[in-house]
């Protein structure tokens, strides 16, 4: 547990995450008490489409983050163990299913809907078909098939997506008796792309030596990418941190004090343990790079507001083909001076950490770049040994050491 | 082409048939679940072959909380690409898809990513997975040199409903309570239609003898997806049960339905693939559901085993709704997890034997 444990610095903007995070679920109650539809979404489900037929989009994988990173989240897991969900199973369907059966009475509202884009990971539809089966909430499975090559972006597997979110509005119209405003929709659109662009922009931004914003700010930092996109707020949390991120790099000031190793995270960040970052920290060791950082954005054509958005469910991150996402990651070594990679075996996630070390071994082929895989779970703090894997990070800093002077 | 194969011999080592392939020049493609039609192989001339995680344990290149299962059939298609022509994985569940991005990265042959929609009743899904065997018989066209014909693709197709309906009139002979094909045998059976030519296993299936000595035993159904590690199948026999219905793919819902007349025959096959009884990491639960009650009732099943890899996540998701829904009928229900099954038969077997004896075996 990170609690109570020294923490990395981080960005003034960054601070104001947790505010962003509270209004946030202080806006969906206040929905819920004017009657607005609460939907349960996955992440990169179009929330921008939801945002503009009012309804109001929560995510249970961010709550499940949240609770882990506050300490709060084993009393779900084990009340979803208790009703015999094993814990080899993902750690946000647990938290968020324990949620679900025992009653719902904390942050998140009850769900009116749910919904999913199968597009990161299977459990996606087993977590949510279970939701449906406990609760009875109205339940919309889409379906994003892996994108093998870019033409699937323009062929029938994009027409395919288009279908599905046809016929998700006639859903939600008849449902809950709204109406689709397609004036409404491409505004939303605007401002996702909008706060996309800054995102991407920021994170270019990274490049710089030293780095102006590291792991722990990153790891916040997406917050808005996940559940405002289509909001004024995300586009105004964005403006705020790229103008200090710029600052920053005005300054030649790096987030940590001395830069010596610059390492690319592969992973989602294990929220309970943030200390973590700063171990690596304190050995001159910044994170600049993490494809999951960057997966949020996506940039949308407000000219194509449908295709837009049938393309960023399609494409986010895992649901490319594996060379595409490998072609990522080397790039990103010469882009942002890549000294060592940092991938973590997250026993929640299947889906990304199966690939993992083909993934390494190509980097280290073509590269020579060291890596260091690690096991642990995302959200589950019984999964994670810190004793071990800190000593792990050791001898990775010891071989960047190494390496560095041949 | 007629091969010498002693049924229990293949199924404990399957890979042995790859060898007497090679040696009469037939070219076998390889597929890895019960979604891919083995119509379309066949028709390009090709013999299919479905790889199992037999003689072979989980790969170094998968981390240790991924399914075995999956990763020991990585294991198998690396230890013997050279038998191959060329393989077909399908997107069904996690492990199944990212073995595909392993695979690309790691063998030469031919690959092809067949992609299952999870949705399987509707329209759209339909249309989409129509347009998936389109390109996938495009991918065997590739590879064999020739174009598939409707005659050579509605011969395979008469062929392997030949096969499905032979295997299901062995499996409803136990139905109303009989008991009349002992599981052991009825599994051989199914697994070596995966791995034998059609025409040689269609023989061998008419020719069957039941063995008239089956002893009345507690009635199981066995829940799962795929096994074919028959050992599990013989300690459900040995601890006093008679597995007298299942809902696996490497059981019933593999040869359940056939592939009905359509003017395309890729429509007929589309529509018998995706809307057969889902697999688990397919949907609807609720059909997965209403297949075993079906199941229970046809074979008067007393209790339900579900036998699951460790790391199964479709089968752990399932299995609290599995319990809640036969529960409410008084149908007991026990999940087996394991990870090596050669190396843990005794206690899965003393789990199934207190198992049988608490519904009176």
């Amino acid at each position: 547990m990170s609690q109570g444990k020294e923490r990395s610095r981080i960005l003034e903007t960054t601070k104001k995450i947790a505010e962003l995070i509270m209004d946030h679920f202080s806006k969906a109650w206040e929905a819920k008490s004017q009657n607005k539809p609460i939907c349960w979404v996955t992440v990169f489900t179009p929330v921008e489409l939801l945002y503009a037929m009012d309804v109001y989009p929560v995510s249970p994988e961010h709550f499940g983050a949240m609770c882990s990173a506050r300490g709060m989240i084993l009393d779900f897991l084990e009340e979803a163990e208790r009703k015999g969900y094993s814990q080899n199973l993902c750690s946000y369907s647990r938290c968020g299913l324990g949620y679900a059966v025992s009653g719902m009475r904390g942050i998140m509202p009850p769900p009116d809907i749910l919904l999913t884009f199968r597009n990161s990971c299977d459990v996606y539809v087993k977590w949510w078909q279970n939701l449906h089966m406990h609760l009875g909430t109205p339940l919309f499975i889409g379906e994003a098939p892996y994108v093998l090559d870019y033409e699937d972006l323009d062929n029938y597997t994009l027409d395919y997506v288009l279908k599905q979110l046809e016929q998700l509005i006639t859903l939600l119209e008849e449902k809950f008796n709204l109406k689709f405003d397609m004036e409404k929709f491409v505004k939303t659109v605007k401002l996702s792309d909008k706060a996309s662009q800054l995102w991407l922009e920021i994170l270019k931004l990274r490049r710089v030596r030293p780095c102006p914003l590291g792991g722990r700010d990153s790891a916040s930092d997406i917050f808005p990418l996940v559940v405002l996109q289509g909001t004024e707020d995300a586009v105004k949390f964005y403006e705020d941190l790229l103008k200090e991120v710029k600052e920053m790099v005005n300054k030649r000031e790096g987030i940590i004090k001395e830069e010596k190793f610059r390492l690319l995270f592969d992973g989602i960040w294990l929220w309970y343990a943030f200390d973590l970052i700063k171990y690596f920290e304190d050995k001159k060791a910044v994170f600049v790079y993490e494809p999951y950082s960057e997966a949020w954005a996506c940039k949308l054509d407000p000219s194509k507001p449908m295709e837009s958005m049938a393309r960023k469910i399609l494409s986010m991150g895992l649901n490319v083909d594996i060379d595409i996402r490998i072609q990522r990651f080397l790039d990103s070594i010469k882009d942002y001076q890549i000294d060592g990679a940092v991938l973590f075996s997250n026993r929640s996630c299947k889906s990304w950490a199966a690939p993992q070390l083909v993934t390494a071994e190509t980097l280290r082929e073509k590269f020579n770049v060291p890596y260091l895989i690690f096991e642990a779970d995302m959200a589950d703090p019984r999964q994670y040994s810190e004793a071990q894997v800190k000593n792990r990070v050791d001898a990775f800093i010891e071989i960047l050491e190494e390496h560095k002077c041949t | 082409m007629t091969l010498l194969i002693d049924l229990e011999e293949l199924c404990k080592s399957p890979i042995s048939i790859l060898q007497q392939y090679k040696n009469s020049g037939v070219k076998v493609f390889g597929y890895t679940c019960s979604y891919v039609p083995e119509e379309l192989i066949l028709s390009a001339g090709f013999q299919p072959y479905r790889i199992s995680n037999i003689g072979a344990s989980s790969s170094f290149l998968t981390p240790s909380f991924i399914c075995p299962f999956a990763s020991a059939v990585i294991e198998n298609i690396l230890k013997n690409e050279k038998y191959f022509s060329g393989f077909i994985a399908a997107h069904t569940c996690d492990p199944m898809w990212r073995l595909y991005d392993i695979l690309k990265k790691k063998i030469s042959k031919p690959l092809f990513l067949l992609r299952v929609p999870h949705n399987t009743q509707n329209e759209m899904s339909l249309e989409f997975f129509k347009k998936e065997l389109y390109r996938l018989k495009k991918f065997l066209e590739e590879n064999s040199g020739k174009a598939i014909v409707n005659q050579e693709l509605l011969k395979a197709i008469q062929l392997c409903n030949e096969n499905r309906s032979l295997l299901k009139n062995i499996y409803t002979a136990n139905k109303d309570g009989k008991y009349v094909i002992d599981a052991f045998d009825r599994f051989q059976l199914t697994l070596a239609s995966m791995w034998m030519p059609k025409l040689e296993i269609n023989t061998r299936i008419k020719e069957f003898k039941p063995c008239t000595k089956l002893i009345r035993k507690v009635r199981i159904h066995l829940n799962g997806t795929a096994i074919y590690d028959l050992d599990l199948i013989k300690i459900v026999g040995e601890s006093g049960g008679f597995i007298a219905s299942d809902d696996l793919c490497t059981g019933s819902r593999y040869f359940w339905d056939n592939v009905e007349k359509t003017i395309d025959p890729i429509q007929g096959i589309a529509q018998r693939y995706l809307t057969r009884t889902p697999c688990t990491p397919q949907g609807p639960i609720e059909s997965r559901l209403e297949y075993i009650n079906f199941m229970i009732k046809k074979f008067k099943v007393k209790g339900i085993i579900t036998f699951t890899e460790k790391f199964c996540d479709p089968l752990l998701y399932d299995s609290v709704h599995l319990r809640n829904y036969l529960m409410k009928d008084g149908i007991p229900v026990t999940l087996i997890e394991y990870e090596n099954p050669a190396q843990e038969l005794g206690r899965i077997k003393t789990r199934v034997e207190a198992f049988i004896e608490s519904i009176g075996g």
